[in-house]
């Protein structure tokens, strides 16, 4: 049977990518996305995921609108150097005649997964405010998610928001901080892999040439993307970000892991948003009493590229 | 037609006076009272509220919600209220069951169902903050907010810079102070001193009104009692929870009030919880460590009202009324 998903997004290029490439791969059963701010504001991320949705034939699949701001200050603002102002590369799609549903994206994820114990796997590719409002609603959910698979954090690479951390945890430090320290599985697919993971000029160019309604619609959204790579990173290509916790969940032995409790620097100072695992043989007090969190290190980019190509090629 | 209510607390034996005070007015109309962390665990202050409810004789739903800080350890005030939070009085369970359904859900629905409600909150803010953060609908349907909490004269409890509700979970109570609702916070400093019921005040209520709910009001704050005396060194019983409920029913109780920018200090190293409240206007200015209020004063004016002082005799007024 195929693993029951719900992604949180914030759409965002590379989570149409994400979205695209778990609809299109059949061990995975997206039975709902939930929305967040980050790459854009959650009125807008609700906007793009029913968009997505209706790109790829899928408007069976609800979407739950979720919280507008962080759980202690307010939200940041967008990224539309990153993202464009649509979120989707400034292609302005029209909008879909779906509405969300009736529901707060946390309400879902507790009722989704208090109806389904053991069998549904939270992938969070933005920060992670909703999923630490559903476990403060719900405290049970701990116990009945079978395991989060999220893209964000920093283990011993710089971060891409600051020097010291990435963009998702950037966004809500504190949310993050309460979900890395619930008693449930979490795997984290921070920069430490996502930035070792290349999609090429090639790569790129094969979203146009496959030809289905999702991959035309990925080859349009890719050029604003892949200009702000070429800007700040100056490479041609992109870093696959979201994507790679979906590769995660297809076949984990793409990646190495270590196993180490994680904590959130949630300070106001430069550090904040750095999530900082106990790497060494001591754990100090305030990594104490916290679950290991599986942390990807190493990545092997060219199979996880060719694999998410190969599912929009339909092989 | 009596004004509509709804009280977020975490029962106590303040708390319960409080509640009891809402619920024998007959100004006011409770739609329900949800129960957050605190002073005690939510299963505990859940039947301190229901035994308060019917001790009074009423049949007002009360919702279980968050039994966490959104990020902080727990940090309980059994030292203040006593193990069951009512002066270990050994009352009965209570015979009702909480209503069904989340605390945080039914603040939501109740005050969409009842534009214009007031809000009272009576303990830390988590319930209220995981309420707007996923229905920022609700913030101009509530007419009033009026919260037990703070301090802003920097008169702390829990440590000498914050006051226990704000200390608890100072993210819940910095998301409800920017989240546009109209607080009126009636901070620690104001409910204390004068404010005290003194040993006469006491003898008063149990001897001369001598009614059930006057000895229930008296005997649940036993604990709360020696621990303002003790802890605080205060001589007499503070009652900060009724002191912010005889507020909400009769504003002009506070004698002096204004508007402020304020915001909870989540960082410091002393100041945990802390009520920052730009008394003088400060902020307004282009000076020292401003930059950190623009988020604010952008927004426009100040819209947290800080009550200064109160009429300490009549808060005592409402309240004998409100237990005979």
């Amino acid at each position: 049977m195929a693993q029951k998903i719900i992604i949180d997004t914030d759409p965002g290029v590379d989570d149409a990518m994400a979205i695209f490439f778990a609809l299109r791969s059949p061990e995975l059963d997206v039975i709902g996305l939930t929305t967040i701010f980050g790459n854009v504001h959650t009125h807008l991320a609700t906007v793009n995921a029913l968009r997505l949705l209706d790109i790829a034939g899928r408007p069976d699949i609800p979407v739950a609108h979720g919280a507008d701001d962080p759980l202690a200050v307010p939200f940041g603002g967008p990224v539309p150097f990153v993202h464009g102002d649509d979120g989707q590369g400034n292609v302005n799609l029209p909008p879909s005649p779906r509405k969300a549903v009736n529901q707060s994206a946390a309400q879902f994820i507790v009722e989704q997964v208090m109806a389904h114990p053991g069998e549904i796997t939270l992938v969070p590719v933005g920060p992670l405010t909703n999923i630490a409002l559903a476990l403060r609603l719900e405290p049970r959910i701990a116990q009945h998610t079978k395991q989060v698979v999220l893209m964000g954090g920093n283990a011993i690479v710089p971060g891409n928001a600051t020097p010291c951390a990435e963009a998702n945890i950037h966004n809500d430090p504190e949310a993050a901080d309460v979900v890395f320290g619930a008693p449930w599985d979490v795997v984290m697919v921070g920069l430490d892999v996502t930035h070792n993971v290349y999609m090429e000029a090639d790569d790129v160019a094969e979203y146009a040439r496959i030809g289905n309604p999702m991959t035309e619609h990925v080859a349009a959204i890719l050029p604003h993307y892949r200009k702000y790579f070429g800007d700040n990173y100056g490479i041609d290509g992109i870093y696959v970000h979201d994507s790679s916790a979906i590769a995660y969940l297809l076949d984990p032995t793409l990646f190495e892991t270590i196993r180490r409790p994680v904590r959130v620097d949630c300070t106001h100072d430069i550090g904040r948003g750095k999530t900082w695992p106990a790497l060494g043989e001591r754990v100090d007090a305030p990594w104490q009493n916290r679950p290991d969190v599986t942390i990807c290190t190493k990545v092997d980019s060219q199979r996880l590229v060719q694999l998410e190509l190969n599912r929009m090629r339909g092989v | 037609m009596p004004r509509a209510m709804i009280i977020d607390t975490d029962t106590a034996s303040d708390d319960a006076v409080a509640i009891l005070m809402a619920l024998q007015h007959p100004d006011i109309d409770v739609k329900a009272i949800t129960v957050v962390n605190g002073n005690m665990p939510v299963a505990q202050g859940s039947i301190n509220a229901r035994y308060t409810v019917e001790v009074c004789g009423k049949d007002v739903p009360v919702y279980d919600g968050v039994d966490a800080a959104i990020t902080r350890d727990l940090y309980r005030a059994y030292f203040f209220h006593g193990p069951d939070g009512m002066g270990n009085m050994n009352y009965p369970a209570p015979k009702a069951p909480p209503a069904p359904g989340h605390a945080v859900e039914a603040l939501i629905r109740v005050i969409r169902e009842n534009p214009g409600i007031i809000l009272v909150t009576l303990g830390p803010l988590t319930n209220v903050a995981l309420a707007v953060l996923q229905a920022p609908d609700i913030v101009p349907l509530v007419s009033r907010c009026v919260m037990m909490g703070g301090a802003a004269n920097c008169v702390g409890n829990i440590t000498p810079a914050a006051e226990y509700n704000i200390w608890v979970d100072p993210e819940a109570a910095r998301t409800v102070f920017r989240s546009g609702l109209p607080v009126e916070m009636v901070g620690w400093e104001t409910c204390r001193g004068e404010a005290n019921l003194t040993e006469e005040d006491m003898r008063y209520c149990k001897e001369v009104i001598n009614t059930p709910l006057a000895h229930f009001s008296i005997d649940c704050n036993a604990s709360a009692l020696s621990a303002n005396i003790n802890w605080l060194g205060d001589p007499g019983l503070a009652l900060p929870d009724p002191v912010a409920m005889a507020i909400a029913i009769d504003p002009t109780i506070c004698t002096r009030a204004s508007k402020h920018y304020v915001e909870v200090e989540c960082d410091g190293t002393y100041t945990r919880g802390m009520t920052v409240v730009d008394e003088l206007g400060v902020t307004k200015y282009d000076t020292a460590n401003v930059e950190m209020w623009q988020p604010l004063v952008k927004k426009g004016e100040p819209h947290i009202t800080v009550c200064w002082t109160i009429d300490a005799k009549r808060w005592k007024a409402l309240l004998y009324d409100l237990i005979k």
